[in-house]
């Protein structure tokens, strides 16, 4: 293979900690969890493998993938829709009744027939719960390059609340992890798992026949932290901009961080574009009345009210005579006139009826369900 | 398998009256509306009317415009058996030619016509900002059951003289067609918009093609002769919002009236008529603290933080803090540094305007859409440099230095 192809493939795990934010996946999985104005979490990785050439990938959906199914589509968007490789999206099998996966090396040993078949050499696995702009294919090469069984991505900070029963920690000496940690709970910065791992296909498929043999669930915990003396991993630390989805607060403020100078620059000025599905949406009006501050707004929305520290998704609407400070309207929310709104997340397709007054707080914004009226 | 009707756009024009705005790109490929290329009405008009058959005939600097059509994807032309096609002169065992006409640039591709077997062709401009249902305009000209239709406008009477006219009975059949007349008949203005039956183009293709005298020009040539063999030719009155972007004032007055759709009519955010385009892949907008936005259209990727007022930002556009930019149309990936002027002008893609420069001025008496009057143009890729000047009538093509006055 030419170095146009990055002589991996990726494994993307589509539902891992659906459970930290359920009130965000009732219809939807962590991958399609609107971020940013017009993105969907799984935009991020995608993009970034696509980057990379990586096209040759496998999403591993496990429950709610109707959402995930539809903003995929062939993945074009993404220029994923090869006739070799592309994407592939493997829902759970239904097999005298449909078995779901536990943890993922149950989910890797219902694709082992599909990975022994593929030519990559490595195989990247990760989730979709963290939205930043990543260099695989430099991943790739340092972990060729180290001579490595696997390399594990990790970075510098506190343990987020949401993720205190969710979590990787690892300890580090000389580049090689030699502690690995499940839901630690010590205060202080940390080396956090990212949870993307690079590995040979061929010790891939070795090790989950071996895991499941014995009956183990889980890639980190029964696989990577019994063996580090046997395996070597290396860890490899990413010093740019993450966001990680933990639970609802961390959904609110790292929207809201992309409004810091500079955020949305690391995150999307790379230099490697990050796709999504389009939706040819006009551009965004600004009438007579609106005053706009601080804001990250999506193409289609139609502002005619005073709009400041908010993220706007595609297509929402703000009537003259309303507020909105501080909030975060996923895409399609309309706000009638003379409403009052602060600190409030609203889902899709949100209608706030006129002069409501609807008011959380930054550590606990309201929240309003998709479809709903207020 | 025939199809009923296929369209052929005619993109070849130079658009020579837009002067720096056409000399890297071909008229239809002209940006418009904030994110639009002019090209995507037709094309949009088109698969929003179940054409899925287009081929665009196009001669003059076809690069940009080939890598925009691609493989058709955006506007949902990505298709096994027809979809869209860009259509260039090319060598034939008898010789080769450019497009010397509009009915030779048809004649020429006879053979893709032929392809599908259509029974009506529409033969559409790329250089017309219009939302038109062509499947309406088919319907009026089967209950016609017309051999021609033309798309027509009611123009005011004393307007009428720079159009070419459809003289038509109470029926709407036309009797008479006058190109430019100093004593108009009629004031149903032809739009360059025709619907023929395949069978009768092509034989009168042919025939004009042998006809060593011709121009080759439908208006000219292949209209003038249709009636004088008295075919079924029909008038198809047009009453939405069409206008033919071929000068600077117009294209800067069409951009102006998307900002006022209950006004002129042209609604871009009409969900049941999309208008489709090749996405810029930018991330959202950003809208600074210092940002201060009245009445204006902003897309993608722009990054404001300086004043924007009665304009239309395409993607990428940044507005430094201090700048202040009004009346503009400023194409994508423009950058206006702090304290910069931009006003009442058209800023091509690419251009750097740097700190304290002043580009294009505001009419006496203000900003009037009807009469736009002097409307500064630069060029794509140009350097404004700091303190300059651009004066109100400027046509900007290549770098302007610090403190200079253009």
């Amino acid at each position: 293979m030419t170095s146009n192809n990055g002589n991996a493939l990726g494994v993307i795990f589509a539902n891992t900690y659906d459970n930290l934010v359920p009130e965000l996946v009732t219809e939807r999985s962590m991958a399609s969890i609107p971020f940013g104005g017009r993105y969907r979490m799984i935009d991020f990785v995608l993009s970034n493998m696509a980057n990379a050439g990586v096209d040759n990938i496998s999403i591993i959906v496990r429950r709610n993938y109707h959402s995930l199914m539809d903003h995929l589509g062939s993945g074009r968007e993404w220029d994923l829709t090869r006739k070799r490789g592309g994407l592939n999206i493997v829902p759970p099998f239904a097999d005298r009744g449909v078995k779901l996966y536990a943890g993922r090396v149950d989910a890797l040993d219902s694709i082992l027939s599909w990975l022994e078949a593929q030519k990559e050499q490595y195989v990247i696995l990760s989730d979709a719960f963290t939205a930043m702009n990543f260099d695989f294919a430099k991943l790739v090469a340092t972990h060729a390059a180290s001579g490595a069984d696997v390399t594990m991505v990790y970075n510098r900070g506190e343990i987020p609340e949401g993720a205190r029963n969710d979590n990787y920690t690892i300890k580090i000496d000389n580049g090689r992890v030699v502690e690995l940690l499940s839901n630690d709970y010590r205060p202080g910065v940390h080396n956090l798992s990212l949870n993307i791992y690079v590995i040979e296909r061929e010790s891939l498929i070795q090790l989950v026949r071996d895991a499941a043999v014995r009956g183990m669930i889980y890639f980190e915990r029964d696989i990577l932290a019994r063996n580090l003396s046997l395996l070597n991993v290396q860890a490899y630390e990413f010093e740019g901009y993450v966001s990680r989805i933990t639970d609802m607060k961390s959904y609110f403020d790292e929207n809201m961080r992309l409004l810091e100078d500079g955020s949305m620059e690391q995150l999307f000025d790379s230099g490697n574009p990050i796709y999504t599905k389009i939706r040819d949406d006009n551009p965004t009006r600004y009438l007579d009345g609106s005053a706009v501050k601080n804001s990250v707004v999506a193409d289609g929305c139609v502002i005619e009210g005073v709009v400041e520290n908010c993220v706007l998704f595609r297509g929402c609407q703000v009537k003259p005579g309303s507020v909105v400070k501080n909030s975060v309207l996923m895409q399609d929310t309309v706000v009638e006139s003379g409403c009052d709104v602060e600190y409030v997340v609203t889902d899709k397709n949100v209608h706030i009826t006129q002069d409501k007054k609807l008011t959380g707080t930054d550590t606990f914004p309201v929240f309003v369900a998709k479809g709903h009226t207020v | 398998m025939a199809k009923e009707m296929i369209a052929m756009i005619l993109a070849g024009g130079r658009g020579s009256r837009l002067y720096a705005l056409t000399d890297k790109l071909a008229k239809p490929a002209v940006p418009f509306g904030g994110k639009y290329r002019i090209i995507d009405f037709p094309l949009s008009n088109c698969v929003n009317s179940d054409i899925d058959t287009v081929g665009i005939l196009t001669q003059y600097q076809p690069l940009l415009l080939n890598e925009y059509i691609g493989n058709g994807q955006p506007w949902d032309l990505d298709r096994l058996y027809g979809g869209v096609h860009v259509l260039q002169p090319y060598e034939q065992a008898s010789g080769s030619d450019w497009y010397k006409g509009t009915a030779n640039a048809i004649y020429q591709n006879i053979g893709f016509i032929d392809r599908y077997d259509p029974k009506y062709v529409i033969i559409l401009s790329g250089d017309q900002i219009c939302k038109q249902d062509y499947a309406d305009f088919l319907r009026f000209h089967k209950e016609k059951n017309a051999e021609f239709s033309v798309a027509v406008m009611e123009v005011p009477w004393s307007e009428a003289p720079r159009f070419g006219l459809m003289v038509t009975d109470e029926n709407d059949r036309i009797s008479e067609f006058q190109e430019k007349p100093k004593n108009p008949k009629s004031n149903l203005a032809s739009m360059g918009i025709y619907i023929f039956n395949w069978d009768v183009l092509k034989k009168y293709l042919t025939e004009d093609e042998a006809d060593p005298t011709s121009d080759n020009d439908f208006g000219k040539n292949v209209i003038p002769a249709l009636l004088r063999d008295n075919r079924r030719m029909f008038a198809y009155r047009f009453d939405g919002y069409w206008k033919d972007v071929g000068t600077i004032s117009s294209l800067w007055q069409a951009n102006m009236e998307v900002l006022d759709p209950n006004n002129s009519g042209i609604n871009l955010f009409d969900e049941n008529w999309k208008i489709y385009s090749r996405n810029s892949g930018q991330p959202c907008q950003k809208i600074g603290s210092d940002a201060t936005i009245v009445n204006s259209m902003i897309t993608e990727g722009c990054k404001i933080n300086g004043t924007v007022k009665h304009s239309i930002l395409f993607p990428g556009v940044v507005v430094e803090k201090g700048a202040t930019v009004d009346g503009a149309v400023v194409m994508g990936g423009t950058v206006i540094k702090a304290g910069a002027t931009v006003t009442h002008c058209i800023v091509a893609e690419n251009v750097t305007i740097e700190e304290g420069a002043t580009v294009g001025k505001m009419p006496e008496g203000g900003m009037n859409i009807e009469e736009p009057g002097e409307v500064a143009t630069v060029g794509s890729g140009v350097k404004i440099g700091k303190g300059a000047t651009v004066t109100a009538n400027a046509m900007i093509r290549e770098d302007v230095k610090d403190g200079e006055v253009q």
